[in-house]
């Protein structure tokens, strides 16, 4: 009998749970996102209450996305790609894997910060930065390029599977060349502590596991505002101007799909609910006119970035290429 | 002997085309790149994998081999007190999915990652398998012989050395290579505290270059490495598996004044398997619980549970029916499609995900990201241990029973359905939840195969550690052992049960 009840429950939940997860439908939007589900989560219920759009998402790294949209082809079931790098957007576009985005959408940001040909363009902006704890960094390096110095060797938090990471290096490689960006990547192969994410990095740098980190901006913001920002044990700096270790970068968005449901949920993170949820939930810069950043947050075309055409990131593969040939993955 | 119904002939061959396709089409797929894949096995990187990956299997193994005899030994053939309860404590790492004792480590130690970390973890969790082999096998040695070798006047731990451990060495051996086989396939935990290994580095590649050959050609080299541990494992199988009866008399050192520090060793054997890492979670969720969202957590553990018991179901009845075409009507034909499943059983999860990853992308689009490509997973990785574990029960229906129903007119399948089934059934329910245990457990190919929007326990965990995000991570690992060691004290309670009936005697 009890035998009899548990086989039968064993079916109840597996046909429970298999209803959970049917397979996309033609009639949802599915949006592949490389940025932290954490992150943006709550901006993607907001558009699905605001839209009645049934949404399925799928979260991994933007360039484990990009090579899965590659592998996936034609196939793939994406309908938005929403990553957390111009790189990534760069190299599927480059594929040919992106349709045009409308020109009135395109215009509502700079065109730095949009691909050239419009099969891409940023939602929200972002800043390398170098995050230490004040404790044990006493004199700041001047470059990123310092960093491989035997003296800071396993000392450094780096995510090189992280698509910012990738981005920056990206960067690197395309101005200083690829010989230099190797012989970097081999020094941080010994400086360097990986990590998944910019959010670990932080957390190791605050819980002094390391002394400093590369890392986005605005994770150390999000951190301040959690905690408050006097509760603190690890601050961020800029490199000296026209570093590369300043990289000025954007979250961008590419429609695969010539459905218009695509092009409805790029126009909803460009309006200006969603550009203000980057400024107050993930403080990152809004790309769009009429909204303000934070205060206290150097504006994004006062940041000593060096001069880079976000569009030559999608040199992507090279640098995955790179990264690989260090054994920092 | 009777011919089989043709619909296990088909379920058996159907599962054997299942479980070789997706690896085929992985093999066929490094041919079309073959360069790269030459070029990526030549790299120095390679060679620091394969010694990362070496060294932890041997050190993992040796010192599981330590714990797990050190802890047989004392249970079984001491005075010590509390046999029992000592015999439990010394499984309960087996509830407790290696990552989450990782979690519960890495969350109270910052600093805890790397190779001792990792090493840790895995002989740790891994030592229950040599307790379970080598006190079944210290409960069947022959004390007569060890009773001459004490009359010729040889220490206690001579005649443990030269006659008792000859007689256990096969069972140790075996259980070793499957510590070896679980360390060479593990991934989460290793990934968690960030050492490289194989597995490891085959998801990284899998992630972070455009072409996946890298990550095939990674893979490929694991599976060499499983087939050399396998290689070594097929010499010993059969010695692991034979069931000669258990010695009704047991020789019983007097532990005398060391029992106090043997059972304090034991508690702190227990204490780094399960206490110190569960007190660790416990500790996170409490302080968590405040921004915990339940929701989340409701939704993760329905869809854990939903297709864990989708998979047991589906694995059972691929299992009982290649279990009954081969225990039962035993056939060239059936005995090399069992092989052929067989072969499967110690393939690292990880390649079997990235295989399916290619095979679905490109050739079944229509099954790609949905739940039956994970369930397919599912079916390769955990058909072997349903196989195992539902074709003893299944053999151990005496066959007079059999006849003496086929005497009496009953048809075959009546005779299958009225009295072979439900002689066989504890033990083939009990197989269904060990089934469903290890796929609560699973997490590499479920992380590359789960339909977009669908996150189970264990991808949650995952994707919090990914941030260092304990206290979100916690509950997670919570519940996961808490259903997950509900099926897992169901097993142990029949390991149990031979355990006691054996003493009693």
């Amino acid at each position: 009998m009890k035998r009899r009840f548990l086989a039968a429950a064993l079916a109840a939940v597996s046909v429970v749970g298999l209803a959970g997860c049917a397979p996309a439908e033609d009639s949802e939007l599915v949006i592949y996102i490389g940025r932290g589900e954490s992150l943006v989560q709550p901006l993607i219920d907001q558009y699905i209450s605001e839209s009645g759009q049934d949404v399925v998402v799928r979260y991994a790294g933007s360039a484990e996305l990009a090579a899965q949209i590659m592998e996936e082809g034609e196939n793939s079931p994406a309908d938005v790609f929403f990553a957390q790098d111009a790189g990534a957007l760069g190299a599927i576009s480059k594929a040919g894997y992106l349709e045009t985005i409308p020109a009135e959408i395109l215009n509502l940001v700079d065109a730095e910060y949009r691909a050239q040909d419009g099969s891409w363009m940023g939602v929200s902006g972002r800043v390398r930065v170098f995050n230490y704890d004040p404790d044990k960094v006493s004199e700041l390096p001047t470059s990123v390029f310092d960093l491989a110095d035997p003296i800071w060797e396993g000392r450094v938090g780096i995510a090189p599977t992280n698509s910012s990471f990738q981005a920056f290096v990206t960067a690197m490689m395309v101005v200083y060349g690829e010989d230099a960006a190797l012989s970097w990547l081999e020094a941080m192969k010994e400086n360097g502590v990986i990590y998944e994410k910019n959010s670990a990095i932080l957390e190791a740098v605050e819980t002094g596991q390391v002394d400093a980190g590369l890392i986005n901006h605005y994770y150390w913001y999000a951190k301040g505002n959690e905690v408050g920002f006097e509760n603190m044990n690890s601050q961020i700096s800029a490199f000296e101007s026209q570093d590369v270790g300043n990289l000025r970068n954007v979250a961008g968005v590419g429609i695969l799909s010539e459905d218009p449901k695509a092009q409805d949920f790029v126009r909803f993170l460009l309006s200006e609910a969603a550009q203000q949820y980057f400024v107050d939930i993930t403080n990152e810069y809004p790309l769009t006119a009429g909204v303000e950043p934070i205060e206290g947050l150097t504006p994004l075309s006062e940041i000593p970035a060096p001069d880079f055409d976000l569009n030559d990131l999608e040199a992507l593969e090279k640098t995955l290429e790179l990264i690989r040939r260090a054994g920092l993955i | 002997m009777q011919k089989p119904p043709v619909l296990l002939a088909v379920l058996g061959v159907f599962a054997a085309l299942v479980a070789i396709l997706p690896l085929g089409y992985l093999v066929l797929r490094l041919f079309e790149g073959f360069e790269a894949a030459i070029a990526e096995l030549a790299r120095a990187r390679t060679l620091e994998l394969l010694l990362n990956t070496v060294l932890l299997v041997t050190s993992v193994s040796l010192s599981a081999l330590a714990i797990g005899v050190f802890q047989a030994w004392f249970v079984v053939r001491t005075n010590l007190r509390f046999p029992g309860f000592f015999a439990i404590l010394a499984t309960v790492p087996l509830a407790i999915p290696s990552y989450v004792l990782a979690l519960g480590y890495a969350s109270v130690f910052p600093w805890f990652s790397g190779f001792w970390a990792s090493w840790l973890v895995l002989s740790v969790a891994t030592a229950p398998y040599v307790f379970l082999a080598v006190s079944a096998a210290l409960m069947r040695v022959d004390v007569a012989s060890e009773e001459v070798g004490r009359s010729l006047g040889f220490g206690r731990f001579k005649v443990f050395l030269k006659i008792t451990w000859p007689q256990v060495r096969t069972s140790a051996t075996a259980a070793v290579l499957l510590v070896s086989l679980y360390v060479l396939s593990e991934f989460g935990a290793i990934a968690l505290l960030r050492f490289d290994t194989f597995t490891r580095a085959i998801y990284n590649a899998y992630r972070s270059s455009f072409d996946r050959t890298a990550a095939a050609s990674l893979a490929v080299v694991l599976v060499f490495l499983t087939l050399i541990i396998l290689f070594f494992a097929r010499r010993y199988r059969g010695d692991y598996l034979s069931q000669r009866a258990a010695n009704p008399r047991r020789l019983r050192a007097e532990l005398g004044p060391n029992r106090v520090p043997v059972s304090v060793a034991l508690l702190v054997i227990a204490l780094f398997g399960a206490g110190i890492p569960l007190a660790a979670l416990l500790n996170w969720s409490l302080i968590g619980s405040s921004s915990t969202d339940f929701e989340k957590l409701i939704m993760a553990t329905l869809n854990s549970a939903g297709i864990a018991a989708s998979a047991a179901v589906l694995v059972s009845v691929f299992a009982l029916a290649v279990a009954i075409w081969t225990v039962r009507h035993r056939s060239k034909f059936a005995a090399t499609i069992e092989g052929l499943l067989w072969s499967n059983h110690a393939l690292p999860a990880i390649v079997v995900g990235l295989a399916l990853v290619f095979f679905g992308a490109n050739i079944t689009p229509w099954l790609y990201q949905s739940i039956w490509l994970l369930l397919v997973a599912y079916l390769i990785l955990f058909l072997p241990n349903g196989l195992a574990a539902m074709a003893t029960p299944l053999s151990q229906v005496p066959r007079s029973v059999v006849e003496v129903s086929q005497s009496m007119g009953d048809s075959y399948r009546k005779t299958l359905t009225r009295v072979v089934l439900p002689i066989a059934s504890p033990g083939l329910i009990a197989a269904s939840a060990l089934v469903m245990l290890t796929v609560l457990k699973e997490l590499p190919a479920t992380l590359l195969l789960r339909p977009s929007g669908t996150e189970t326990l264990a991808t949650r965990l995952w994707s919090a550690t990914e941030e260092l995000a304990y206290a979100q991570a916690a509950p997670y690992a919570l519940v996961l052992v808490i259903i997950a060691g509900l099926p897992a004290l169901l097993l142990n309670a029949s390991v149990r049960k031979t355990y006691s009936e054996v003493n009693q005697k």
